[in-house]
């Protein structure tokens, strides 16, 4: 006969999708809450270790698919970066450079003031040199907004997820190699992956657009296409224990300056996009636990603090000299805070070079879920206030 | 409130205005970046005057009032440096072209601007329908009469206008067949059209805009949409069938062209205009509009029908000499280039075609628009 727990566990996901999507159309319509806010919501309340609905161990499958979610946001992130544009405007390389230093001195600080050790304060200001990509491109998307404050937190997200990419891999690679003893290893750690990475996300960037014109599809729908390349890549990168991340955002990046243009009906990838985002949003809220939230919102709200007067004050310095108000300043400074996605997807890879951090860190833990779910409200809060999102998406 | 006097103004100076379009340089789609634009512009002053439009992905530009056309070309090639510059550093394209050949009307966003939110409340889609960009040549002419003289003695030259400068031949993702569209956008307005057929401006402000203002339909004569209207606060007539080209230099062109025609006009080398003229005057529009300088135009006096190109090469002929008194004969060779060589539409449609897409089509512009710009510091 049916065992009525074989079919509760089998449905877990499925039923988790339907309720984060409901709960999130709702939540828009009632309050204007932003979508993946509620996702966060509903993937933490509905955990394992709270609820106890979602499966606790996740498989490689699942996080295999969050990791596609996540690179057909970031290859959509670096469809939109133009490079020639930190050229042109020198300013703004330096309000990125110089905002990701701040975050990552003053995290440094506070970790160590917190008594934590330096490999840990380390690794934990890394990665909070990082504004999540699919965090500000899932908001702009859903607010269709466009202006100074769009593009910028656009452009700084993917050049501060790059350095923290970049610092974060460097870091485990002398942690790696302290501990180990093993120069190959932390060599290839860091270094090599990234670099692969992009020499992975550049060849994919140049052999679809030239498949696009073999099959002469370059005037029509190129989103099979890209979508189809980013499976294979993220998969590629994933098993390969590259950076996902990387290789997808490079890929997005050559592809736009390879100018094969997509149609704006298929920005975020449409339903596809939407259902993925859904999977991934909730997949990263139920990673939490609750004892570990609790036990660190202290320093947990202190780094969200910190590093958010950090980059506002990074970004608002450079505000008018690179051609903006000082008000869009601060407000681009503001919409910079999500960090979640992006950092438990990394951390979520280093699992399996033997450093845990999540579970370590239960101060990132709680940072990571109150901004998981506070970063969209601020991002769509900025963009509503610089006036860059049309009326009838206003409150 | 009654028609205001008409300030005369030095005969056959020019003015030109420019709609441009801002463009995201990621998906080459419009973007509403007028606001940002203004931000960084008023920081230093401007070679000319920049206006927001309608839609915050317009931007309006004038020029001062010249009477030569090297300094006219010379102040427009400066207005581009200055937007270019602008807009580089804020990661904003710009360009001409009368229509953006993919935007969706609905995304457009209004600009806060009081009248803007009257007009858009009065017209709904319309406004951002409206979405369409638009070359403006103002005439100065020294009395109201000879204002009046000149609008209509020009009504037969007003295919040529459309047709140098069309601009327009995709609209919202398709080829309508057409050179220049966006006049088809202007023709959904009710005040479009023709002035109607008076010559004394007396007669022009009792007879006519006194009865129209009676009626409650117009307050003033920036409600006319008229291909040729009065604009009495300059003194000066102002041709509004142009899109907008995809160069500056077109755009200084297509004003010496008016200015050398006007002074042959003024000349009274032509019958004069009669209320006739107008039979042919929506065939010959549409001509022009839809085929380009490969349609043909009906003469309003003789009924002879002559290819359009072949009427505007004779009518650089004619006015050959009024050109060279004004300076302005490198002017008719832009003109004479253009007829030979092909408007900007049909360029648009090579590059369409070339490209494989409208996006590339709207790179093309972009890369058009800042041909031979120069970066500055």
């Amino acid at each position: 006969m049916f065992d009525f727990q074989t079919l509760l566990t089998e449905m877990a996901w499925p039923l988790t999708i339907l309720i984060a999507w409901f709960m999130g159309e709702y939540g828009y319509r009632l309050v204007k809450l932003p979508r993946i806010s509620t996702y966060a919501i509903v993937g933490f309340a509905l955990a394992s270790s709270q609820a106890g609905v979602l499966p606790q161990a996740q498989s490689t499958a699942m996080l295999l698919l969050v990791n596609i979610a996540f690179g057909l946001i970031l290859f959509e992130c670096g469809y939109r970066i133009n490079l020639r544009w930190l050229r042109t405007n020198p300013w703004l390389a330096a309000s990125s450079l110089t905002e990701a230093f701040l975050t990552f001195a003053a995290v440094y600080f506070l970790a160590s003031w917190f008594e934590q050790s330096t490999p840990t304060a380390l690794l934990l200001a890394a990665l909070s040199m990082a504004t999540s990509p699919a965090t500000i491109v899932r908001v702009i998307n859903e607010q269709r907004s466009s202006g100074q404050v769009t593009e910028r937190i656009l452009h700084l997200s993917a050049m501060n997820s790059v350095l923290a990419v970049f610092v974060f891999k460097v870091i485990v690679g002398l942690v790696v190699f302290r501990t180990s003893g093993n120069l190959w290893e932390a060599t290839y750690s860091s270094l090599i992956v990234l670099f692969a990475s992009v020499v992975l996300g550049t060849t994919v960037g140049i052999l679809v657009p030239a498949l696009l014109r073999i099959t002469q599809r370059t005037s029509h729908d190129g989103t099979l296409a890209f979508t189809i390349a980013i499976i294979c890549l993220v998969t590629l990168a994933h098993s390969l224990k590259l950076s996902p991340v990387l290789a997808a955002l490079t890929f997005g990046l050559i592809a736009r300056h390879r100018r094969v243009a997509l149609n704006t009906s298929q920005r975020g990838f449409g339903a596809l996009g939407d259902l993925l985002s859904i999977l991934l949003f909730v997949f990263i809220a139920a990673t939490l636990e609750w004892r570990q939230v609790v036990s660190g919102i202290g320093f947990g709200l202190m780094l969200i603090a910190v590093r958010q007067i950090a980059k506002m004050v990074g970004i608002s310095l450079f505000a008018y000299i690179s051609g903006t108000s000082w008000r869009k300043g601060v407000l681009i400074g503001m919409a910079t805070a999500p960090m979640s996605a992006f950092v438990i997807l990394v951390l979520e890879q280093t699992r399996s070079l033997g450093i845990n951090l999540v579970d370590q860190l239960a101060p990132l833990a709680a940072a990571a879920i109150t901004l998981e779910i506070l970063g969209p409200i601020l991002i769509q809060r900025a963009l509503i206030w610089a006036r860059e999102v049309p009326e009838s998406k206003e409150s | 409130m009654p028609l205001e006097a008409f300030k005369t103004s030095q005969a056959l100076s020019l003015g030109v205005e420019l709609e441009l379009q801002l463009v995201s340089r990621s998906d080459f789609d419009l973007t509403a970046a007028s606001p940002d634009m203004f931000e960084l512009l008023r920081r230093k002053p401007f070679p000319g005057v920049v206006t927001p439009e309608i839609t915050e992905s317009m931007i309006e530009i004038a020029t001062d009032v010249h009477t030569d056309y090297s300094t006219l070309r010379a102040q427009l090639l400066e207005i581009r440096d200055t937007l270019i510059h602008a807009g580089d550093r804020l990661n904003i394209g710009i360009c001409g072209g009368g229509t953006h050949p993919f935007q969706q009307w609905s995304e457009r966003r209004i600009f806060k601007k009081p009248r803007f939110a009257e007009v858009s409340a009065l017209y709904g889609y319309l406004t951002k329908q409206f979405t369409i960009f638009g070359q403006h040549i103002h005439v100065g002419c020294s009395s109201a009469d000879e204002a009046l003289f000149l609008l209509h003695a020009l009504n037969r030259y007003v295919p040529h206008f459309i047709a140098l400068s069309a601009s327009s031949p995709f609209v919202q993702g398709s080829d309508t067949l057409f050179n220049s569209a966006r006049l088809n956008s202007v023709f959904a307005f009710p005040l479009s059209g023709r002035a109607p057929f008076l010559l004394n401006w007396e007669d022009f402000a009792q007879q006519y805009f006194a009865k129209m203002e009676l009626t409650g339909v117009v307050k003033s004569m920036k409600d006319f949409y008229w291909d040729i209207r009065p604009k009495p606060e300059y003194g000066t007539i102002e041709l509004r069938v142009c899109d907008t080209p995809l160069t500056v230099e077109s755009a200084a062109a297509l004003a010496c062209y008016l200015q050398a025609l006007c002074k042959y006009l003024l000349e009274r080398n032509e019958p004069a205009p009669a209320e006739d003229d107008y039979l042919v005057y929506n065939y010959n529009r549409f001509q022009a509009c839809r085929f380009g300088l490969d349609g043909t135009t009906v003469h309003p006096k003789s009924y002879e029908q002559v290819p359009l190109r072949e009427d505007i090469l004779n009518t650089i002929r004619l006015i050959q000499p009024h050109a060279d008194t004004l300076g302005c004969s490198s002017a008719l060779e832009h003109i004479y280039r253009i007829a030979h060589e092909g408007s900007d539409a049909s360029y648009l449609r090579h590059e369409f075609t070339q490209r494989g897409n409208v996006e590339g089509m709207v790179d093309s512009a972009l890369q058009r628009f800042r041909h031979q710009y120069i970066g500055q510091n």
